[in-house]
């Protein structure tokens, strides 16, 4: 047992309740780094949840209702890995300038 | 401030455009300076380090006198912008300070119509130029020399930036398209670029 002991000063209570990131966070808009968003075709998708797990700016998440993955324009910064790891091949780049949506417009870069 | 500097913003992509960025502010830059005007040119200290894909600006200032806006490091009035990737016009409000009777400068395959669909503001405008330097320039190769604070003078403008600035001097009076020419690696972009570019008037 006495191999257990932490001396007191390096005690610290044994983890905490933190409030879930579960909103997106406004002041990092990363969706204007993008020159080509992924575009799903939902016929060919098994939703594998390959693209929820990959994309690092958790672009892409599972609709319950509907069964379909959901991709965000804002945050979605245009890296494609989504598409190299796709395993169904249903996702593909298309030059942003074809989309009227997915406007971010910032004053300032940073 | 008074209104007698002229001022330009380049918006160039992080990483694969930083380069091409800065040259097309040198090339601006040396150009005028042949044409006998006081230049500077510098990149936003804020936008760097760069990240892939990261709006990043880059500024001239072009002047017939000394230029004595010390320790002014952004252009917050630019009489010209230059976009050096056109999907940029989706994620910046690119005329930001931008006063009435203002240029626009597009590296894009698309027609001015199209461009002006995305920006909200275009009454600043007295006129677009969209000019395709991407397809101008691809044959020519791309580095990542020259990043972050190089200096190379041999090969300032061998890429997008030469057919950029040479559609800009159909525009702006502060610089002549020899001059570009003769500032510019790539002259038969240059050229390229001025002849190729699809002007139009607001
Ligand atoms: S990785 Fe491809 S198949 Fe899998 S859920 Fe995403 S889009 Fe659908
Ligand atoms: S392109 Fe990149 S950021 Fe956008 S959804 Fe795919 S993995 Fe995520």
């Amino acid at each position: 047992m006495s191999r257990f002991i932490i001396p007191k000063h390096l005690e610290v209570p044994l983890g905490a309740v933190l409030p879930a990131p579960v909103k997106e966070q406004p002041g990092m808009i990363t969706g204007n780094w993008r020159t080509e968003r992924p575009v799903i075709d939902h016929e060919a998708c098994t939703t594998c949840l390959n693209c929820f797990i990959y994309c690092p700016d958790a672009c892409w998440h599972l609709d319950e209702k509907t069964e379909q993955m959901v991709w965000n324009a804002d945050y979605c910064k245009g890296c494609l890995i989504c598409i190299n790891e796709c395993p169904a091949n249903c996702l593909e780049p298309v030059n942003e300038l074809e989309f009227p949506d997915g406007v971010v417009r910032l004053e300032k870069p940073f | 401030m008074s209104q007698e500097v002229y001022e330009v913003t380049i918006w160039a992509r992080g990483v694969f455009q930083d380069m091409e960025g800065r040259h097309a502010s040198l090339l601006m830059a040396n150009a005028a300076d042949l044409g006998g005007k006081f230049v500077q040119a510098w990149d936003d200290y804020a936008d760097l380090p760069d990240r892939v894909g990261v709006p990043l600006r880059k500024y001239v200032r072009l002047s017939d006198e000394e230029i004595e806006m010390r320790f002014v490091y952004v252009n917050n009035n630019p009489n010209l912008v230059v976009i050096m990737d056109d999907t940029i016009v989706k994620g910046m409000n690119i005329l930001r300070g931008m006063p009435k009777g203002g240029s626009l400068i597009v590296n894009t395959r698309r027609t001015p119509d199209e461009i002006l669909a995305f920006i909200p503001n275009k009454e600043l405008l007295a006129n677009i130029v969209c000019v395709d330097a991407s397809g101008i320039a691809a044959d020519a190769a791309i580095d990542f020399m020259g990043s972050e604070g190089g200096v190379e003078v041999a090969s300032v403008g061998a890429g997008i930036s030469a057919p950029l600035v040479g559609a800009a001097s159909k525009v702006c009076d502060m610089f002549d398209v020899k001059n570009v020419v003769k500032v510019a690696a790539n002259k038969d972009g240059v050229q390229k670029g001025f002849d190729s570019a699809q002007v139009k008037a607001l």
